[in-house]
């Protein structure tokens, strides 16, 4: 049977644990929200000066596992004199790595806006800026927040392996309670829900924005709507 | 300038002032990459003006519309808008392209519709009008709703403003996008295939709204397929092929006598379409 018990005993680590987990996870998923955001504009911009560097960092981050950065920021920074606490080699290691994803995201979302839209706007006289803010952005926004929040939930379920860089995350701690007691299933089990919960909170969230960013229609009009005559 | 009023107010003289072109090209060509897509082209489009340019697909039709709003950079030769060059700048004895900003003001004269019509999705039909009116001419809320309810009423859809494009009609979209161009007040209009991309029975209220504009007397550019709308409306039609001008002249003359092997053939092909 479940010891329960068990679980009231180790609280305080699995809510420490819970605790790290989020405050890494949130700081790493800012830091790939917003560096992806630039490497895609950087990609995106006219001169194609940093195109290619940009692409060759998103194949990188695409084409090795996480935990090989942050063995690479925790283990061998100290050997470039780079000595990073494990928390923040967690934090940077998650938000290098999520910037290369949310690029792509990014891009993609902006791609996917027809051409046609900004000619439209050049022929208005609409400048560049405007065009931007107004146009491309609020669109790309709606079109990344499904694809951004799946990566969003990755990124946390990803933030177990900081565990092996000896952060007391939820996984690790829940390690330390399973050695201690000799209990495997109860404190896994428990970890599993509260990682689902955060997750869970997360998908939720992108839900939420999704319908606040979708057109809710028809806006009613107020002025002169009644008087206006159907043309045929 | 003529303001919108003017417009909607129609003309005392059905077909005022001739003669200055508003729009002229002078022997303009176009390639992309190898492929020559217009070769050495001179057009003028005057004062209240109608002209429609027929063509197969393929014929660069589209392309010289396009060049004409400097939406595609012409290669060679020059299209003036109100006697000014546009796209280009001449420095130094050296023709050099102009800045955005200096290509944006040159063309402010140009309003453009197209067969995708281009509506911004996430605007209502009367945010999609008002949106220049506020960034571009400073316009307050106020004033840019009031004038884009105006618009809006011109072709009809008034009683639609607070709607977004995804659910108006093909044609109503485009009846919106031509008040979003109708707005900042255009002396021409470029019209690129308004109606290709429409159910057959939605293109006549699109026809409609060119039609009384051209009534109104807008100065008008348009390619199309529509020969019947062209035969009725234009001033003078413009056929294309191979990214040449072939024949131009008057929708009878070039209807009942084309002078080209070219134009006759394409003439025939399209009567045999719409034999019944």
């Amino acid at each position: 049977m479940l010891d329960l018990a068990l679980l009231w005993e180790t609280r305080e680590l699995i809510l420490q644990g819970l605790w790290n987990t989020v405050w890494i996870c949130f700081l790493g998923c800012l830091v790939a929200l917003s560096l992806g955001l630039v490497l895609a504009a950087l990609r995106l911009s006219s001169p194609r000066l940093f195109g290619y560097p940009v692409a060759c960092y998103v194949e990188l981050c695409r084409g090795t596992p996480l935990l090989v950065l942050l063995f690479l920021l925790y283990y061998g920074g100290p050997s470039v004199g780079l000595r990073l606490d494990a928390e923040i080699a967690g934090v940077t290691g998650i938000g290098l790595y999520g910037a290369g994803y949310f690029a792509e995201i990014y891009r993609g979302g902006f791609k996917s806006i027809p051409k046609g839209q900004l000619e439209a706007a050049r022929m208005l006289g609409i400048s560049h800026w405007h065009a931007l803010s107004r146009i491309q952005v609020p669109q790309m926004l709606r079109l990344i927040v499904p694809p951004g929040t799946n990566q969003l939930i990755i990124l946390v379920k990803e933030s177990a392996l900081i565990s092996i860089i000896s952060v007391d995350d939820l996984t690790k701690n829940a390690t330390t309670i399973v050695n201690q007691t000799f209990h495997v299933i109860e404190p896994y089990l428990a970890v599993a829900l509260l990682y689902w919960m955060l997750i869970e909170l997360i998908a939720r969230g992108g839900y939420a924005l999704e319908k606040h960013l979708a057109n809710r229609e028809p806006r009613p009009v107020t002025r002169q709507g009644e008087s206006a005559h159907a043309h045929g | 300038m003529p303001t919108a009023d003017a417009i909607t107010t129609p003309a005392t003289d059905s077909r005022p002032i001739r003669g200055e072109p508003i729009v002229e090209a002078r022997g303009i060509s176009k390639s992309f990459g190898a492929l020559e897509v217009l070769s050495d082209i001179d057009f003028r489009l005057s004062n209240s003006e109608v002209v429609c340019v027929i063509g197969p697909s393929g014929s660069g039709k589209s392309t010289l519309l396009r060049c004409l709003a400097f939406l595609e950079p012409y290669d060679h030769g020059s299209v003036y808008i109100d006697g000014q060059l546009l796209g280009y700048e001449e420095r130094g004895g050296m023709r050099v392209r102009a800045r955005e900003s200096r290509v944006d003001a040159v063309r402010a004269p140009v309003g453009m519709v197209f067969q995708h019509f281009h509506l911004w999705p996430h605007r209502t039909a009367l945010e999609n009008v008002t949106e220049a009116l506020r960034l571009v001419n400073g316009l307050s809320r106020h004033h840019a709703e009031a004038e884009g309810m105006a618009m809006l009423e011109r072709v009809g859809l008034a009683e639609r403003a607070g709607h977004f494009p995804e659910s108006l009609s093909g044609g109503q979209k485009q009846r919106v996008a031509i008040a979003r161009a109708l707005a900042m007040q255009p002396r021409v209009m470029f019209f690129d295939e308004p109606t290709s991309a429409l159910d057959p029975e939605l293109v006549g209220e699109v026809l409609d709204v060119m039609k009384r504009l051209a009534q109104d007397g807008m100065t008008m550019a348009i390619v199309t397929h529509e020969m019947g709308f062209a035969a009725k409306v234009a001033d003078r039609v413009v056929f294309m092929d191979q990214g040449r001008i072939v024949e131009s002249g008057a929708p009878e003359t070039l209807f009942r006598h084309p002078k080209s092997d070219r134009l006759q053939q394409f003439l025939n092909t399209w009567r045999e379409r719409h034999i019944d």
